[in-house]
């Protein structure tokens, strides 16, 4: 089987993330990590494979050469090989051409599945998965918590739905999206890190791809950042007066009433 | 001169940075309290493989480079020494004349489970008389049929109370003094090998350091550990610049550990309705402490670069120890100030580096022994 993984590499929680003084770009401290939920889907490309010898882990991400980082980083958890699509040669990069480059990446490498994140979490747009698989023509299932192999052509997942599971029998090829609770993507063994450092990953133009170019160039996206803002600073912590409990919990009362308007 | 890290080195540090913050970070309060050795964290950690790091893969290591080594050593320190003085006595000193000179039934038996973490490694130098002054060594090796009787009493070794097996430093010969000296392995359940009292530490804990007792306790000829006798004080010339600039290395992470937490607390922490980093005396620390650290990083890993190369290393590596665990007692001195009354409190971090960078003055040589051994270098025969 062969599987592909889309990544991205993500600014690190931790990372201090500045606007610019222009607002539409971000000043990002050099702390970068594979995205979260892209680490499940690396996991459970592995899990697949360690029960079936017969697999390929295809890794790929859109990125500056510093993305190869978070290649290396699958491929020290166990993915086979990685290529980089070299981001600095796409003047668009809204979610749609991004899934037009990996849409055309994995029609000419070929998959039998893919697997991705449900969403990044430094734009948290969760689109890129979804729109990959319609330009592809292939089903979907989103934010995934089970996966089975039944064989070689279809799959069993679940995932989360409103009050309960739902849970869907898939014709490959398809795409899935990865959510937490998956599994628990594992700590590389050093021999996958020695491997992982020796591995050699290939850097695509996406110019190569057969996509249109027209689609790729700048102008083409159709998202436009028009402005980052912070986050509101949160008000003080007001502390309830009140000379017995009971006065203290009627007052906290009457200001969750008045003042916070939530009751 | 380039001083950047391949990319490949680059992708090393941070993963081996990524596996700490996951695996050690995270249980280091807890080590330091309980002070047990964390058998779950060993066998999950040891698991990974990093113990073979300095050993050829065809023994199951990873011939990583001296700047890798250096790199693993700093950053597990920075999760927690405690955890890290274990790992490192199995990847360094602990395995280093077994593998030199092991036999292949040593090396099956003792090395290999080693570097897989399956066993436990020591090696016992210190005495109750004699640490840095190695010839006052009063534990004997007498042969005895076709091996070897063993005598004396070990202190302060590290992972000792746990071993499964112990390289030991021995006289052959008393009248001989340094030239005197050689290697032995004694594995447990040896007679009369057995571990005697346990030294509780003001830091460093969760390591087991304790005494080692060898009571008339018998070793075949093959566990002498030399090509010739006589020859051991020389062999631990061999070893000594790597493990005083793992010292260094093991410094810098602490130093960085608390460092890292210092600029946390002094970003949130707000004291006259500022954030306790906007002001002027406490930004004069930040500025103090990343020199020193900086000047401590260059010294470490230029040594690195230097007994990675095969140069003379002697001198630097010594002063890299002693500049770099002086520098870490400084930031965590530093950090302990800046955290204020709250560094005084267990519930807080700074205390545990306060505690643990004491000891780094004293392994791999004293600042006064190295202080000397610099001065007598530079200055020659007089």
């Amino acid at each position: 089987m062969n599987i592909l993984i889309f990544i991205k590499q993500v600014a690190d929680t931790e990372a201090r993330i500045i606007i610019k003084g222009d607002q539409k770009s971000l000043e990002i401290e050099n702390k970068y990590n594979m995205n979260f939920f892209d680490e499940f889907a690396v996991e459970e490309a592995i899990r697949i494979k360690e029960k079936n010898k017969d697999t390929q882990i295809t890794v790929c991400t859109i990125g500056s050469q510093k993305a190869v980082e978070a290649l290396r980083t699958a491929i020290a958890m166990g993915a086979d090989r990685a290529f980089l699509l070299d981001g600095s040669k796409a003047a668009a990069n809204d979610p749609l051409s991004i899934s037009r480059i990996l849409a055309a990446f994995a029609k000419k490498e070929g998959f039998d599945m893919i697997l991705c994140g449900r969403q990044a979490i430094d734009d948290e747009s969760a689109n890129v998965g979804v729109m990959a698989s319609e330009l592809l023509g292939i089903p979907h299932v989103s934010a995934i918590l089970k996966m089975e192999v039944v064989d070689g052509n279809t799959v069993k997942v679940e995932n989360e739905i409103e009050g309960g599971r739902g849970i869907f029998e898939v014709k490959l090829p398809a795409l899935f999206t990865t959510q937490k609770g998956l599994n628990e993507p594992r700590v590389p063994l050093i021999t996958g890190v020695m491997k992982a450092m020796k591995a050699s990953i290939p850097v695509i133009d996406p110019a190569t791809l057969d996509i249109p170019q027209e689609t790729l160039a700048a102008g083409a996206s159709k998202i436009t950042i028009l402005s980052y803002e912070s986050p509101q600073e949160r008000p003080p912590v007001k502390i309830v007066e009140g000379e017995t409990p009971e006065e203290k919990v009627k007052n906290l009362v009457k200001a969750l009433k008045e003042d916070a308007k939530v009751l | 001169m380039d001083f950047r890290l391949t990319e490949e080195q680059e992708f090393f540090k941070k993963t081996v940075a990524d596996t700490i913050d996951r695996m050690v970070v995270p249980k280091a309060q807890e080590i330091d309290e309980k002070d047990e050795f964390p058998w779950e964290l060993w066998k999950e950690f040891t698991k990974l493989g990093y113990v073979g790091l300095r050993y050829p893969e065809e023994i199951g290591g990873l011939n990583a480079d001296k700047i890798m080594c250096m790199t693993f050593y700093e950053e597990i320190a920075r999760g927690s020494v405690g955890f890290a003085q274990s790992v490192i006595m199995n990847i360094l000193m602990g395995t280093y004349f077994l593998y030199r000179f092991g036999s292949k039934e040593i090396k099956e038996r003792c090395l290999y489970p080693a570097i897989r973490g399956e066993k436990i490694a020591t090696m016992c130098f210190t005495e109750d008389q004699s640490g840095s002054d190695l010839g006052a060594t009063r534990t004997t090796a007498v042969r005895d049929g076709d091996g070897w009787r063993i005598n004396g009493t070990k202190m302060w070794i590290t992972n000792g109370p746990i071993c499964d097996f112990a390289t030991v430093l021995a006289t052959t010969d008393p009248s001989k003094g340094l030239k005197g000296l050689n290697f032995f392995l004694v594995e447990k359940g040896t007679p009369g090998f057995a571990s005697g009292q346990i030294i509780h530490k003001i830091g460093c804990r969760g390591t087991v350091t304790g005494e080692l007792v060898f009571d008339n306790v018998w070793v075949p000829y093959e566990n002498f550990l030399g090509a010739e006798l006589g020859k051991g004080v020389f062999y631990v010339s061999d070893i000594l610049d790597e493990v005083r600039l793992m010292t260094g290395a093991m410094a810098l992470g602490i130093a960085k550990g608390a460092y890292n937490e210092g600029i946390e607390f002094a970003r949130k922490r707000v004291a006259f309705g500022k954030p306790i980093g906007s002001f002027q005396l406490i930004r004069e620390k930040f500025a103090e402490m990343d020199a020193l650290m900086n000047a401590a990083r260059l010294m470490v890993y230029y040594g690195a670069w230097l007994l990675e190369s095969g140069m003379d290393a002697r001198v630097l590596a010594a002063e890299a120890k002693m500049y770099a665990t002086e520098v870490c007692v400084k930031v965590v001195d530093e950090v302990t100030r800046i955290y204020g009354a709250n560094a005084f409190a267990y519930e807080y971090t700074p205390q545990r580096y306060f505690r643990d960078a004491r000891f780094l003055l004293y392994g791999g040589g004293t600042q006064e022994v190295l202080r000397d051994f610099i001065g007598r270098t530079i200055l020659g025969k007089l």
